[in-house]
This record gives C-alpha cells, sequence and structure tokens, in this order.
C-alpha cells in the first residue's frame, strides 16, 4: 500500500503542478526571456558584422609623422596614410577637419605612446583610429622581419597544450573541472527553484487544514517523500524548458552569438569525481529539503515560512565568498570550515570536488555527514509534520512537538 | 439516489486489502484502557477507558475542552498517548495497515485550490480504490449530494456547506468499517442536516461503526446505541443512552401550564418557560401525587408528561458548573 501511495502522492503532486497556469507562466518565462536576447544579440550582431564588413571597404585617409623610421612607406600609402613633416599643422587640420587623421610615431614606440588624431566619429567608431595605426606599425615590422613563422612566433601565435600528471595519472585541469562542478550547478538550480516550493508544499496541508485527512490516510513519511521527489520531476522539467533555448542558441546562433566553440570530446571525466559529485549533490538535497520541509510543518504561514528560507539561501550563496581561497588554499581554516559545517558542506565541498582538491578522506567524512544528517533532518520533519501541523494556526515550538510524540 | 450509494464499493474494483472485522464479532473495534494524555505538565486525559463494538453508533460527550478530540487524535496515532492502550482492530492505528478507516476532523479541510473530482479521486486512490472506481464512486456520491455540476469547480469555489459535503464524500468513499465524525453537523444548515444524518444511518446499516463526538444531542438520542461523558478527563458517564439517562435523576416531568409552580420537597424545577417548564424529581414518589400537588396549588396544566431525562438535560446538569467559554477543544490544553 505504501509504495502505491507513493506513487499516487507523486502523481497527484505532479499532475497538479502541470495543470496550473501559474506554473507555465513562471517556467516559460525564462525561455521566452533568453529567447529574445538571443534574438536581439543575433540581430545587433549580423547588423554589426554587415557595418564592419561595409567599414573594410571603405579606406581611411590619414596623415602621419614617423620619428622611428619603423613605417614602411610603401604599405603606409596602402593603408591610406600620407608622410607629412609638420606635425602641428597636421594635428590643426585634423582640428579644422580638413583632414581625418593624424597618427605621430614616436621615436621609441615601445616606450613612448603612438599619438593618433581624429574627427569624433563616436565612441565605437573612433576605436578604429588606433587599430588602423597598430596595424600600420604590426604590418611595417613584419615586412621587416621578413619572415612569416618568425613574426608569428614573436606575436605568440603559437598553440601550448599542457599535460599535468596526479597520482601517476593526467589530471584534468579546467577540462576536468567541468564535468563535476554540473553538479553544483544542478544544486543551485535545485535549491534556488525548489526550495521555497517544497517549504510551502508541506504549508498547504497546514493552511488548508488538510492534515488530519492525511494523516490518518497515509503514512508522513510517504507524503513528503513523494512530495520531494515529484519536486525534483518537476525541477527536472523546467531545467529542460530552461535549457532548451541555450541549446538551440547554441547549436544554430553560436557564430552569431560569438559563443566559443567548445570541444565536449576534449572534457575529462573522473568517474571517482563524478561519483563523489553526485553523493554530494544528493546528501546535499535530501539536507535542505528535509529542513525546508521541517520548517514548513512549524512556520504556520508561507510568510512566516519564507523568513527561514531566505537564512538558507544564505547559507547556500556564503561559500562563493570564500570561493578564491577554495581555489589558491583549500586547506585555509575558513575553507576547511565551510567544508565540514553540514550546511555549507555541499557547495564547499562540490567546488573543491571539481577542482580535485577535495581528498578521499574529506569526501568520505563530508558525503557520510550529509547522508546522516539529512536522515535526521528528515525524520525530524517527518515527526514535526506529524506532530505540529496539526496546529494548523499556531508557530510551534520543538519542545511542544515533542511533547506530543513523547506523550 | 437510493442508500445503496453507501455500499457501491461492494460492486465496484476494489484493490486487495486486508479483510474487515475478521476478527470476533465479541471483541470491540475500539479499545481504549487507561489513556492518559499529558501536554508537558498539563494532564488533558487522567484515565479513561471505554469500548466501541462492531455495528454500534457510539456518542462521545464533552464540553468544550474536555479532550475529545486529543482523545481521538491519540487513537489515530496524530498523538502519542502518554500511557494506556488506544487500539483499532486489536492493535494501534497505523494508516499503511490498511484499516477501513473514514474519518471527518473537526479542523475541515481538502486541496482548496483543486477541482472537486481531483481531490476526490486522489483520496480514493489514497484509501486504496482503483482511479476508475474512485471516479465513478465520486460523480454518484455528488450527484447524491446536489454538487453533480461542481465536479470540476475548485473546492475554494464551493460554499462552506459545499467543501464540508466534499469532505464527507471522501470520508466515506472507502466504505469505512469504523467512521470517526467530530461534529459532523457543524455548519450544516437543517435540510443538509438532514441528508448528513441520512448518510450516517446508510453506512450503519451497511455495517459500519460509527464513533461520532457532537453537542447536538437530540442526534445522539436519535442514532447512538451507547454513549460516554468526558469531564475533567475522565469517564463521568458510560453505557446505552437509556443507562446514562436512568443515571441522571430517574423521571422528568414535562409540563404545559399557566399559573404559578409552588415549590416541593417532591421536585425541583429544572426548566421553565412561560407556558413551559420541566421538573426533576427528587423523591420516590408517584407522578400522579406531583399533578395533584401542581392542581391543589392552584396551576392550570395543559399538559402532562413524565419520563427520563433529555441528554441535553444531562449535559446542562454535568457541565453546566464548568466555564466553557474560551476552552479549547483542540488544543485539548
Amino acid at each position: 500500500m505504501a509504495r502505491h501511495n507513493l506513487g499516487t502522492v507523486i502523481s497527484f503532486e505532479v499532475t497538479r503542478t502541470f495543470k496550473k497556469k501559474q506554473f507555465w507562466l513562471t517556467t516559460l518565462l525564462v525561455p521566452v526571456i533568453l529567447g529574445i536576447v538571443i534574438a536581439l544579440i543575433v540581430i545587433s550582431n549580423t547588423t554589426t558584422s554587415s557595418k564592419v564588413d561595409s567599414q573594410k571597404d571603405a579606406t581611411l585617409r590619414f596623415t602621419y609623422s614617423d620619428a622611428s623610421g619603423r613605417i614602411d612607406p610603401t604599405l603606409a600609402t596602402a593603408f591610406g596614410g600620407t608622410v607629412v613633416a609638420d606635425e602641428a599643422q597636421a594635428i590643426a587640420d585634423v582640428k579644422s577637419g580638413r583632414s581625418a587623421a593624424h597618427f605621430a610615431y614616436p621615436a621609441k614606440p615601445t616606450k613612448q605612446a603612438t599619438m593618433v588624431y581624429g574627427a569624433d566619429l563616436g565612441i565605437f567608431d573612433n576605436g578604429k583610429y588606433s587599430s588602423v595605426a597598430t596595424q600600420l606599425m604590426v604590418a611595417s615590422a613584419q615586412a621587416e622581419i621578413g619572415d612569416q613563422t618568425l613574426t608569428g612566433l614573436a606575436r605568440g601565435s603559437f598553440q601550448v597544450d599542457a599535460i599535468t600528471y596526479k597520482d601517476g595519472a593526467v589530471s584534468g585541469g579546467f577540462l576536468g573541472a567541468v564535468a563535476p562542478l554540473l553538479f553544483l550547478l544542478i544544486f543551485y538550480v535545485v535549491i534556488v527553484m525548489l526550495g521555497n516550493q517544497m517549504l510551502t508544499s508541506t504549508l498547504e496541508e497546514k493552511e488548508s487544514r488538510v492534515t488530519e485527512m492525511i494523516l490518518t490516510t497515509l503514512n508522513p513519511t510517504t507524503l513528503i517523500t513523494g512530495k520531494i521527489v515529484s519536486l525534483f520531476i518537476i525541477g527536472l522539467v523546467q531545467m529542460v524548458v530552461f535549457i532548451l533555448p541555450v541549446l538551440v542558441g547554441y547549436l544554430f546562433f553560436r557564430t552569431s552569438l560569438s559563443l566559443p566553440d567548445f570541444d565536449i570530446s576534449q572534457l575529462i571525466v573522473n568517474p571517482g569525481q563524478m561519483v563523489v559529485g553526485a553523493l554530494l549533490l544528493i546528501g546535499g538535497f535530501t539536507l535542505f529539503m528535509g529542513t525546508l520541509v521541517a520548517a514548513g510543518a512549524i512556520m504556520p504561514t508561507a510568510k512566516e515560512a519564507s523568513q527561514v528560507f531566505g537564512i538558507m539561501m544564505a547559507l547556500v550563496f556564503v561559500p562563493l565568498y570564500a570561493a578564491s581561497l577554495v581555489v589558491s588554499d583549500p586547506h585555509a581554516l575558513i575553507v576547511q570550515l565551510f567544508t565540514f559545517f553540514p550546511y555549507s558542506a555541499p557547495v564547499t565541498a562540490m567546488l573543491r570536488n571539481g577542482l580535485g582538491s577535495l581528498g578521499p578522506v574529506e569526501s568520505g567524512i563530508v558525503i557520510a555527514e550529509l547522508f546522516i544528517l539529512g536522515g535526521i533532518v528528515l525524520r525530524l520533519a517527518v515527526q514535526l509534520f506529524r506532530y505540529g501541523s496539526v496546529e494548523y494556526s499556531k508557530k510551534v515550538s520543538l519542545r511542544t512537538v515533542f511533547a506530543r510524540s513523547r506523550g | 439516489m437510493t442508500s445503496a450509494l453507501l455500499t457501491p464499493l461492494d460492486t465496484l474494483d476494489r484493490q486487495a486489502r486486508p479483510a474487515a472485522g475478521s476478527r470476533p464479532d465479541a471483541e470491540p473495534l475500539v479499545h481504549i484502557s487507561n489513556f492518559r494524555m499529558d501536554f508537558g505538565r498539563s494532564t488533558v486525559i487522567r484515565d479513561l477507558s471505554f469500548d466501541i463494538n462492531r455495528g454500534e453508533t457510539f456518542g462521545f460527550l464533552g464540553s468544550n475542552g474536555s479532550g475529545k478530540t486529543t482523545t481521538i487524535r491519540a487513537l489515530l496515532g496524530i498523538y502519542q498517548a502518554t500511557a494506556g492502550v488506544l487500539h483499532i482492530n486489536g492493535r494501534p492505528f497505523a494508516p499503511e495497515d490498511g484499516a477501513r478507516l473514514g474519518y471527518l476532523p473537526e479542523e475541515r479541510g481538502l486541496y482548496k485550490k483543486e477541482s472537486v473530482i481531483d481531490v476526490m479521486v486522489y483520496f480514493g486512490r489514497l484509501k486504496g480504490l482503483r482511479k476508475a472506481a474512485a471516479v465513478a464512486w465520486s460523480h454518484e456520491y455528488l450527484e447524491r449530494v446536489a454538487l453533480g455540476d461542481k465536479a470540476k469547480v475548485r473546492l475554494d469555489k464551493l460554499s462552506g456547506g459545499q467543501q464540508q459535503k466534499v469532505q464527507l464524500g471522501v470520508t466515506i468513499m472507502n466504505d469505512p468499517e469504523l467512521l470517526i465524525l467530530d461534529e459532523p453537523t457543524k455548519g450544516f444548515d437543517p435540510v443538509n442536516r438532514k441528508l448528513l444524518m441520512d448518510i450516517i444511518e446508510d453506512q450503519k446499516r451497511a455495517g459500519a461503526t460509527v464513533l461520532m463526538v457532537t453537542h447536538q444531542m437530540e442526534e445522539v438520542e436519535r442514532l447512538c446505541d451507547r454513549v460516554v461523558l468526558l469531564k475533567n478527563g475522565e469517564v463521568e458517564a458510560y453505557g446505552t443512552v437509556e443507562a446514562v439517562q436512568d443515571q441522571y435523576g430517574g423521571t422528568v416531568v414535562r409540563l404545559q401550564y399557566s399559573g404559578e409552580i409552588p415549590a416541593s420537597v417532591h421536585y425541583v424545577v429544572t426548566r421553565r418557560e412561560s407556558t413551559y417548564a420541566e421538573l426533576t424529581v427528587t423523591a420516590p414518589v408517584d407522578e400522579a401525587l406531583i399533578l395533584r400537588e401542581l392542581m391543589d396549588a392552584g396551576v392550570t396544566v395543559r399538559g402532562f408528561t413524565a419520563g427520563r431525562p433529555s441528554l441535553d438535560d444531562i449535559f446542562v446538569a454535568v457541565y453546566g458548573d464548568q466555564n466553557a467559554a474560551g476552552a479549547d477543544e483542540t488544543a485539548g490544553e
């Protein structure tokens, strides 16, 4: 009967959520906004691209003076430049609008600034003066070297692939951190999106005065498990809806959106890190959800319960303030505190697991801590729901609940 | 609609469920023995013992705050008793055991933002019915209580009385072996109160054991086989309705009259209106002697009947000394 009822609770909770217009309005709002943003970026980038193409064809006419002697006059002419001797006059011509621009190359270009003077074309288009002046100097230097490979090397245009080792095996580096850090992303999304729903879903039984009917019809553990599972399903659906426009944008508008071509096959997946990440996610989820259910059972209204939600959110985000320390010095005292304090442990440990600084012993301790405490908190939440939620309009103290449960 | 509605599940497809009433009929369905309930330092129930036999309708009476709801919650495992035995079918109640219980709590409510049919089917499924059976039963019930056109309406769009009808439907839809009704007529108008009473009587005829908490003493007299009166956390009276009536003062004379009722050593006036009075007989005398005494004193007697005291009278006599106002029955404290 219990298993049958668990299915019934999940089905009821999921179905009634999917039937609500408000759910779909809220859920679809994110992809719609993302879609609009993507569309605007695509349109904007297309326009900019056309403008850049048209500007490519329009040659900038300028004068220049060259104290360094590095500028190749032939290249300068090809770029649209005319050499002048009277620099003050050239600047005056720019001021009066008789000349579009003037570049003054100093005697020691690596130590002194090259000055460019030009007619104002607006914040963005003014950049082309510096761009043309730089290109002319680079092209002249390349011509002087006379070897394309050498100039490429001098410019640092070559690829470096790093392979690092840890415990005799290739370590992942950034590419190895991406996969396990996905658990952290899922944790944030699930807690932020579903936490408040979890808190209010048990409050609904209380506010609707349906608790006694429920408690005499099914086991509260079944009800709460059913609610957690159904919220997880709802959260997954929301995540798919949210990710869909991102995927469409990446697959079909990558160029227009100026997104990097990320090669997924380059990612390094360490099975050990993935297992630890998954266990930290499940343990952390259990602990946070259990705590929210417990809070929902004690608080009389959603308004009062929302204060608890605020505290929980703070606990989720506080470890990020120590993120730089987590990366640079994972053994610092504050990082150790965040690693083992139950409510900051999931985020800190998942971050360290992704970065490869969470050792096996630490992993074992944090996972055990999260699962044991999560189990205790869930049992407490069931107890609070069973004995506390019949106090419909009162804020229930733990003492009162245990008085009822012990008799 | 006929009373057949109340046993329709016999003909519907029900999922496997432990057989009800598999114990000998002689064993009470509900057994409460030496029940004590403390909330911290406050004792709500001191020592309570009573049984409810299979098939009977049992009245659980007491003033506000006397601990009736607390007792029911402890019987159903919502509270844990400080001491004592509270059994249904020979063991502590647990919803997962599959006992066929119908419970209408004093605090009424269902999922208000869902449609009537969705909520009824949900509870039907939780009570072990297949979905098709739950849907069919729900529609049939809604027709009977004149809510046939409200099946797809959200519960919070219904009136309080209509919501209570739906909740009663949820309570009885698993063809309960034990029906516990806490203030069942609260919030019902007289028409719907009669409908509710008819449904309870149908359940009774179908073999259900009914435990009823109510302050409507005429309902108790009409429906209940036995009652228990709870006072100060202990049993004040327990037995058949007649036995309890006999326990409280024997005969009551109901009088239609005009004139001035004289004082007497044979009776006390327990109720007096302009042309109606009730006299509780306090001495072992024949009622005819009282009639003669009244007429000798110049009272014009238009109607004279003698009988047992009503439960209403007994309730007033038992609890009249308690300041019931402000007592919190729900908290039981």
